[in-house]
């Protein structure tokens, strides 16, 4: 596959060795490149690699080997904290296991997301309120975490990462902890996050939320078995 | 592009949560530092009240009053000061006032059923109506030994003798044994403080020790008060002005120096429990630096979490600073609360002037703000170090 030039999100010869001992190699000469609003599924059996490449799309690790560019910038020549706050304004991830802060309401947790965009608390509780709204669990503003359900925490996360407005959306197995139904939701409130522009990708272990994706990557040991779309 | 945007306010919140989320051990954690920060509070506290007591105590007594007695002698017995030597001392330019005193070796009982040998440890002074207003003492009831009062057999007591001999007041009318005489009691003396030889004396006139007990007014100690610029020098020609021969046979001291004197050694005292103070801080800041060290290692996934939605490693780095000092915090409020509570009591319950000066209050708090920012600082280092990738990682 030869790089594109309009891709959003372009990785060119990417590796990620884990120093040991022993050292791990988890990713190996891995190209891809993104387009602006495509759904893209990672696959591949546990340990191939799919969460190593994810938070490198997602800017939470750096490559050992190889150039990422998102929206044609290299992101090495960003600064920790330039980093940092691109991944505040343009990338929203969801994680498998929620990941919601115990403490904090679901509105308040929802909040949190734009936190460290200096957005004030009153501005930051309403468009929170609007994004669990949008997920539809505007009747659980004020509950905690341990009173919701799994797909219901996993929707707060959803609206927590929404509620920035971001480019990307980046779910790492976010039905992986969820019943069929739940996480069948889950499914479809991504798909309509692209199908308002969003950048979504996800990494799925369920064969049947895979066919839902034009564009699927599947990793073996770290490299690229399958690339469609 | 502006990193760091984390508002101040929100990163207090963001602090306060950590602290909120785990009370229980929050309250735990703060327990070293308040101890610490109470003890140093109550210790300085005490001390201070200690001091402030001794002003108004030196103020209300001046402490321009010099005390002159012969040297005590050989055997201990009491020689008297050279006949007129009140005109002499008079004569120095700035002494203001003098008065004297004979103390008489008489034997003071409340009744004669009790015998000689319990009767002691009361003295008595005989003097003029001008002791009281020289030594700026007080009556608490009754009064002085008056003009007239000088010739028939009355007595006024000192605090301590008072309290010795059982009579509280004037009413009803007393009367104690002075060598198997009997004086009715007029007056009772607040105590003095800083005369504690007369709190434990009674006082009669110098008539009625002339006519009952032959004593003459020989003076046994004179007080005197100098104008406050010149004590230092009348303190220094005074003995060689009483008795020119031997001036070394004159005693001559300020009784507020011995007041002094006994606050410093309280100060050494007070030095030990501060250091007492200082050691339950340090455990305690070691106490809270292993707390958040614990934390920091719970909350992996909440620092994940925090980094993927944009925070720097500043604004981690600050917000676990920030925490430690708010659990160092809430246990310096809590200390100082406690010290200036026992303060309180202490003085209180000692009955002396409570004082505790701002800037005490504020520099404890300040010193535990202080603990908790470098008991913070290591922690909070580590969690901003925590690679965003591995923190989400399960
Ligand atoms: N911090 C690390 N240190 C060493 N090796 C690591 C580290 N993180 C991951 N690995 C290794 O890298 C490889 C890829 O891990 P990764 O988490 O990306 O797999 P995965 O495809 O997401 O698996 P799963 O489906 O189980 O989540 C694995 O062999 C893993 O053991
Ligand atoms: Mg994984």
């Amino acid at each position: 596959m030869s790089s594109n030039i309009n891709s959003v999100i372009s990785l060119k010869n990417i590796s990620k060795t884990y120093d040991g001992p022993p050292p791990v190699k988890a990713l190996d000469d891995i190209s891809i490149d993104i387009n602006e609003g495509e759904f893209v599924s990672i696959v591949g059996q546990s340990g191939s690699g799919k969460s190593t490449l994810l938070n490198m799309i997602g800017l939470l690790d750096n490559a050992s080997e190889g150039i990422i560019e998102i929206e044609g910038k290299n992101i090495s020549d960003f600064s920790d904290d330039e980093l940092s706050k691109f991944r505040g304004e343009k990338i929203g991830f969801i994680f498998q296991s929620f990941f919601l802060l115990p403490g904090l309401t679901a509105q308040e947790n929802v909040a949190e997301g734009l936190l460290y965009q200096g957005v004030k608390r009153e501005e930051r509780l309403k468009k929170a309120k609007e994004a669990l709204e949008q997920v539809g669990l505007g009747h659980r503003l004020t509950h905690l975490p341990k009173e919701l359900s799994g797909g219901e925490q996993q929707r707060v996360a959803i609206a927590r990462a929404l509620v920035e407005d971001p480019a990307f959306v980046l779910a790492d197995e976010p039905t992986g902890n969820l019943d069929k139904e739940s996480g069948l939701k889950i499914l479809n409130i991504l798909k309509e996050l692209n199908d308002i522009g969003k950048t979504v990708i996800m990494i799925t272990h369920n064969q049947e939320h895979a066919k839902m994706f034009k564009k699927k990557i599947e990793l073996v040991d770290g490299k690229i078995a399958k690339y469609e779309g | 592009m502006k990193v760091n945007k984390l508002k101040t306010r929100d990163l207090f919140f963001v602090a306060l949560y950590g602290v909120k989320a785990r009370r229980g051990r929050a309250a735990m954690t703060s327990i070293g530092i308040g101890i610490g920060i109470a003890a140093i509070v109550a210790v300085t506290g005490i001390s201070s009240s200690g001091k402030a007591d001794l002003l108004a105590t030196l103020e209300s007594f001046g402490t321009n009053l010099i005390k002159a007695s012969p040297q005590a002698g050989f055997f201990g017995s009491q020689e008297s000061l050279p006949v007129g030597v009140v005109g002499m001392v008079e004569r120095i330019g700035p002494v203001e006032e003098v008065t004297s005193t004979s103390r008489a070796n008489l034997l003071v009982r409340r009744t004669n059923f009790i015998s000689e040998y319990e009767g002691g440890g009361i003295s008595t002074v005989v003097t003029s109506n001008e002791l009281l207003e020289v030594i700026g003492g007080n009556l608490s009831e009754g009064r002085f030994i008056e003009g007239d009062l000088s010739d028939v057999p009355v007595t006024v007591l000192g605090a301590v003798s008072a309290e010795r001999l059982g009579i509280k007041s004037i009413y009803p009318p007393a009367k104690i044994l002075i060598d198997d005489q009997w004086f009715g009691v007029i007056g009772i003396l607040e105590e003095l403080t800083i005369h504690p030889d007369l709190d434990r004396s009674v006082f009669i006139g110098y008539g009625v020790a002339k006519t009952l007990f032959d004593i003459d007014s020989e003076p046994t100690t004179l007080y005197l008060r100098a104008n406050p610029d010149y004590v230092e020098d009348v303190v220094d020609v005074l003995a060689p002005s009483m008795n020119p021969e031997n001036p070394d046979q004159v005693e001559v001291s300020r009784p507020s120096d011995a007041l002094e004197a006994q606050q410093a050694a309280e100060a050494a005292f007070t030095n030990l429990l501060l250091g007492l103070g200082s050691v339950a801080l340090l455990v305690g800041g070691v106490a809270i630096a292993n707390v958040m060290v614990m934390s920091v290692l719970e909350r992996r996934m909440e620092i994940g979490v925090r980094r993927s939605l944009g925070a720097t490693r500043k604004e981690i780095r600050s917000q676990f600073l920030l925490e430690s000092i708010i659990l160092s915090g809430i246990g310096g409020i809590v200390g100082v609360l406690l010290g200036v509570g026992i303060t309180f009591g202490y003085t209180n319950y000692t009955n002396i002037v409570f004082s505790i000066p701002f800037w005490q209050i504020f520099g404890a708090v300040v010193l535990a703000l202080v603990i908790g920012a470098i008991s913070g600082m290591y922690p909070a280092i580590k969690a901003s170090k925590i690679q965003p990738a591995e923190a989400v990682r399960t």
